[in-house]
């Protein structure tokens, strides 16, 4: 990792909510996964050679609290609202992975004027009828890495999960699951609403999705591409659902001439 | 002292080959393995059990609730106790429990509970419990919000008992206009309210501070028990009381036969039958289910745990089964009973493939020859004797 970044504590009502901040540049804002990336990761730092990287960890995530005013993930999107507001911020890019995409598409639905553009990757949120999505919510670590994972031995699987309960970051794992078994158990992992508000996501929309996602199939992305107005999809090959970590460089080089260009 | 006479009501014809092809006997097991002829045999051999416990001279009977499970078969409890309201007479019936987030809105708990209180004459023990982890996946209940639920359940239920209606309920979950629940308990000012733990410390001081029953969760090493309990009665104290011994249970497994060779003979494959087939799966903690720490407590104690014993020899020394003559069963159970100091004796005298016949025998045994023996040690209060008298 190259680029400096800090991490800081804003106190927004009664929350205190983790924030780190690297690089220099336009502002960018990175909404994580269930997965909790809330640890500066070689693709943050690839993103911050161009942009100046806000990653903040969602209520309930990592250090932040406030998983108890949670009940949905519309209640993530008013978060950022709130957030956004206090940083002082106005329509930034939104790169959101997963729940993070998830939550980005809310965001945009309720106000637009906060998202420039949208990149979603493998983004949760929206179940379509004939696309069965997997479960999440297993214990099993090996399966768990099966499921998620286009090669679940590749070097990048330690990076992105717990290998073990013997692992340190076990706690912050359990953590990371009941918040988003709060938003996501049931419905799981969408909104039934969402679809037919789709349309009302203005901004330019980037879809990145790895054709051999197992949890969130392809016919999601596509779906997708179909609904948002302004939207394009890109497939990348022999790649699972940790597309930013199985596919660092390819995943922030589309994410940057999107933006950029 | 207290002796009751438990029942899972287990689905005993599983393939011998179950747990090499199936991950577990809940939630995800295959209901084209039941066989709704054979189970009407076992439902009401299983009822004959527990209105035999009667004749035994038990002081009650127990039945408990679980969903989409091999391992015991009886999603609706309170369909059970209301059949022993009428087929027994003197017995108390502990429905232990009813899952209280699973009933929307949980005033039919408080309905459903007091019809069969008034049936059997105030016979009833209400257990109210959380619900198993695996069965927030049954019902796709969100699990995160399992304990804020049963504590806003529990509340409106009590409530419901002892406020005259109607009167407005608005908490977190459910929103009432109208609660006034017709009929109102037999108990006043309402049922004994029994509460199953598994040792975490929230639910300790909760029913210590509400002077409920504690029951300590089934199947844990001794030494994991003796902790729980004492936790309990000193969360007691600091609440300014002592606690009596019947607000503390113990769920065991026993078995008693004419011999200790020939118990173990006649016991061990049905034990296993539970062990290996139909505890598979049971500790599931789905997230947000349980606190970190508590998971984390737990977890370790699982080491200890009956699903992960593999001979007689553990199965004694952790205390998991009461199993042997009379003579034996007397002496263990007198042993235990004053170590871990507890007011009721919860015995599952069926489980797993045990047949009927062996069931009967075991209760006849134990009601016969181990039952007045633990009376007349450990003392018995008046309304026991009153109870054995009029047998």
């Amino acid at each position: 990792m190259t680029v400096p970044h800090e991490t800081s504590f804003v106190k927004l009502g009664n929350k205190s909510i983790q924030l780190t901040v690297g690089g220099e540049g336009p502002p960018l804002l990175y909404l994580h996964s269930a997965g909790g990336e809330t640890e500066w990761t070689r693709f943050h730092d690839m993103l911050a050679q161009s942009f100046k990287v806000y990653l903040p960890a969602h209520p309930g995530f990592d250090n932040s609290d406030g998983l108890d005013e949670i009940h949905s993930a519309a209640d993530y999107a008013w978060h950022y609202v709130d957030l956004l507001n206090e940083l002082g911020l106005d329509n930034v890019p939104v790169v959101g992975f997963s729940l993070g995409g998830w939550i980005g598409m809310e965001l945009a639905i309720l106000r637009p004027s906060l998202v420039s553009k949208l990149v979603l990757v493998n983004s949760a949120g929206i179940r379509v009828e004939g696309v069965p999505m997997a479960e999440l919510f297993i214990d099993e670590l090996d399966k768990l890495r099966e499921l998620l994972f286009f090669d679940p031995n590749s070097p990048y699987v330690e990076e992105a999960m717990p290998l073990s309960f013997e692992d340190s970051r076990i706690l912050l794992w359990l953590k990371a699951r009941e918040a988003t078994a709060r938003v996501g158990w049931n419905p799981y992992l969408h909104n039934p609403n969402l679809p037919k508000h789709l349309f009302r996501i203005e901004c330019p929309t980037k879809i990145i999705w790895g054709r051999n996602d197992q949890l969130l199939p392809l016919g999601i992305g596509e779906f997708l591409e179909k609904e948002i107005p302004n939207a394009t999809l890109q497939i990348f090959e022999e790649t699972g659902h940790m597309l930013p970590f199985e596919r660092a460089e390819d995943f922030t080089a589309a994410t940057k001439s999107f933006l950029l260009g | 002292m207290k002796f009751f006479a438990f029942h899972l009501m287990p689905f005993d014809k599983l393939p011998d080959d179950f747990e090499e092809k199936y991950e577990t006997a809940w939630t995800w097991v295959p209901n084209s393995l039941y066989d709704p002829v054979h189970g009407h045999t076992l439902y009401n051999r299983y009822l004959d059990e527990l209105v035999y416990a009667e004749e035994m001279g038990f002081d009650g009977v127990c039945i408990n609730e679980h969903h989409q499970s091999a391992y015991g078969h009886m999603p609706s409890p309170n369909l059970m106790a209301s059949i022993l309201a009428r087929q027994t007479k003197r017995v108390k019936i502990a429905v232990i429990g009813n899952a209280l987030p699973f009933y929307d809105p949980p005033t039919r708990v408080a309905e459903e509970f007091a019809m069969i209180d008034v049936i059997s004459g105030g016979r009833l023990i209400a257990g109210m419990v959380v619900g198993g982890g695996p069965e927030y996946n049954s019902f796709s209940m969100n699990p995160t919000y399992a304990r804020s639920k049963y504590q806003e359940a529990l509340d409106l239920i009590v409530r419901a008992w002892t406020e005259p209606g109607p009167f407005e309920h608005y908490g977190e979950h459910w929103k009432l206009k109208y609660v006034n629940p017709w009929p109102t308990p037999y108990q006043q000012p309402h049922p004994p309210i029994w509460i199953p733990g598994a040792g975490s410390k929230e639910t300790i001081d909760f029913v210590a501070e509400r002077r409920y029953s504690y029951m300590g969760i089934p199947y844990f090493h001794k030494s994991f028990f003796k902790k729980n309990f004492d936790m309990f009665r000193d969360a007691c104290e600091k609440n300014g009381y002592t606690a009596d011994p019947e607000q503390t249970g113990w769920l065991v497994p026993i078995y008693v036969a004419e011999t200790d060779e020939q118990a173990w003979e006649e016991y061990e494959k049905h034990l296993f039958f539970f062990i290996n087939k139909l505890l598979k799966g049971l500790v599931v903690f789905p997230p947000g289910y349980t606190s970190a720490k508590s998971i984390a407590r737990i977890g370790s104690a699982l080491k200890q745990f009956l699903g992960n014993v593999k001979n007689r020899e553990q199965i004694e020394e952790g205390g998991y089964a009461m199993v042997g003559s009379p003579e034996t069963v007397r002496q263990k159970m007198k042993d235990y009973i004053q170590d871990l100091g507890v007011g009721n004796i919860l015995g599952l005298f069926q489980i797993g493939t045990l047949p009927a016949d062996l069931t009967k025998k075991n209760m006849t045994l134990f009601g016969e020859q181990v039952l007045p023996y633990l009376r007349k040690e450990l003392g018995v209060n008046v309304e026991d004797a009153a109870a054995v008298a009029s047998k």
